[in-house]
């Protein structure tokens, strides 16, 4: 039997690391505005 | 004002250290972790999944445990601080419901399943919208405050309940690898970087609630000022 | 001062005799349910999908849905003429007023479920046989739940404008785990299975039950407050 390497999902990581940083600096971006508006 | 201000500002210096500290975390899981056997390059989600998850629930738990506070004392601080608490919650738990089905699919071949730990953070999604949804809808705030530490509380005394009425089925979620009496089974470098993740996402749940605490707090004088004013 | 007891009883026979003069809630539920059940019936392909395997969830679906009806018309009855101001400042205690507002729309629940679950019977084509004390204990230990949460979201709801809809997204994540339990537990019961193969699942209904009935009235007087 050979022996087969890790399965190739990289794209899936990919993809739920640009969620990540897309929902985290879109909130940052969200406060920062709203301070802005409030100092 | 300042006083407000002070805040925003110290929130934003924790904030900032908190999104350097995921660029360190990125760096960490993408390039220094090996990669799993089994599961391949999506194990790695796990990095962000887990502590996204954490700071979820502890912001959960916090506004449950602020609202049943408040109301017995009436501090609006503990109510601002509640506010801000499901707010951020909110973030997390999109975090956590968007990056778990990306893990899911590639790992377990299905987008959705209805396991405990999945449907329990669709719940925490739907008690965080309809909190803040209750806020959005009423003017007073005292009533505010009233009511949506009512459904505050309540959602934190429900969630054993959705617990244990989903761990009645089965459940396809992986087993805990990190709890165990000895090791835990997994390689030091994979152990540490979860361990900078969960500090990182400690602190950036730190530093969101406190900006976020300092914006009700300016808006909630503001609002006394033209109240007195008129 | 009136006893607790007797309170309790003016409040709740006050909502149902207001009630009772215009039957409109009551009607609407029943006429809902009704609706939802024929809804059930052609929703579906007869042939492929045989109506025992839908029945529990039918009836739970039916009950629960028509039962949210009721709760916002509790507290609407007493915003539209300023009532509610009314009952803070008459010497009610609130965890009365709690009981008052609930054991009225717990027979208003009973009431829907009364003429709701034999239509479900005629529709479906089902009997509950030897199984019914079983289904009506659960249909009672689940209904007391849903009402009480029911009741204190009610009186929140009904301070926003979208009452109806606030009603809902707060309370539908609350219905589901006593639902999913109800289902299951009528599936067994149904299935003849033994009623020890069902306490567990009827010892969640009453541990919520109780949980949420105690939450309820502490959390009561938060909402009248001024």
């Amino acid at each position: 039997m050979q022996a087969s390497g890790p399965p190739q999902n990289g794209e899936y990581m990919v993809a739920a690391y640009v969620v990540v940083a897309v929902v985290i600096l879109g909130y940052s971006l969200l406060l920062w505005v709203r301070t802005r508006r409030v100092s | 004002m300042t006083k407000a201000l002070r805040i925003i500002r110290r929130g934003g210096v924790l904030t900032v250290l908190g999104l350097l500290g995921l660029v360190a975390v990125y760096i960490l899981a993408l390039v220094y972790t090996p990669t799993e056997v089994r599961q391949g390059l999506a194990q790695k989600i796990f990095y962000v999944h887990a502590p996204a998850a954490w700071a979820a629930l502890m912001a959960f738990s916090l506004v449950g445990t602020v609202s049943g506070l408040y109301l017995w004392l009436r501090d609006e601080r503990l109510d601002r601080f509640a506010a801000s608490s499901a707010e951020v919650g909110l973030v997390f738990s999109v975090i956590m419901l968007t990056t778990g089905p990306i893990w899911g699919k590639p790992v377990w071949g299905t987008w959705w399943t209805w396991d405990a730990r999945l449907t329990l953070t669709l719940f925490l999604f739907f008690l965080f919208v309809g909190y803040l949804a209750l806020r959005a809808a009423l003017e007073d705030p005292g009533e505010r405050g009233r009511f949506a530490a009512v459904v505050g509380l309540l959602g934190l005394v429900l969630v054993p309940f959705v617990h244990l009425s989903v761990y009645l089925f089965r459940t396809l979620h992986p087993q805990p690898v990190l709890v165990k009496p000895s090791a835990p089974s997994m390689p030091p470098e994979m152990l540490r970087t979860l361990l900078i993740s969960f500090g990182v996402f400690t602190l950036l749940y730190l530093g969101f609630v406190m900006v976020r605490y300092g914006l009700q707090l300016a808006t909630d004088e503001a609002a006394r000022e033209a109240h007195d004013a008129g | 001062m009136i006893s607790w007891l007797r309170q309790v009883m003016l409040l709740a026979g006050k909502d149902l005799r207001i009630e009772w003069r215009s039957r409109t809630a009551l009607l609407s539920a029943v006429v809902f349910a009704s609706l939802v059940l024929v809804i059930f019936v052609f929703a579906r392909d007869p042939a492929t999908v045989p109506t025992s395997a839908l029945a529990p969830s039918v009836l739970w679906i039916t009950v629960t849905l028509a039962s949210t009806l009721t709760f916002t018309r509790a507290f609407a009855l007493e915003l539209d003429q300023g009532a509610i101001d009314g009952l803070r400042l008459s010497p009610v205690t609130p965890g009365a007023l709690f009981t008052g507002k609930y054991l009225a729309n717990l027979a208003f629940v009973f009431t829907v479920e009364v003429v709701a679950v034999p239509l479900f019977l005629l529709f479906f084509n089902t009997t509950f046989g030897s199984a019914w004390p079983g289904i009506l204990g659960t249909l009672v230990l689940a209904t007391v739940g849903f009402v009480a949460v029911g009741t204190v979201f009610g009186a929140m709801a009904i301070r926003t404008r979208f009452a109806d809809l606030m009603l809902l997204i707060l309370l539908l994540p609350f219905l589901v785990p006593p639902l999913m339990v109800a289902v299951q537990a009528t599936v067994r019961l149904l299935a003849a299975r033994p009623l020890s193969e069902i306490a567990g699942w009827l010892r969640f209904l009453l541990i919520y039950d109780i949980v949420f009935l105690t939450l309820g009235a502490l959390v009561f007087p938060a909402i009248l407050d001024e």
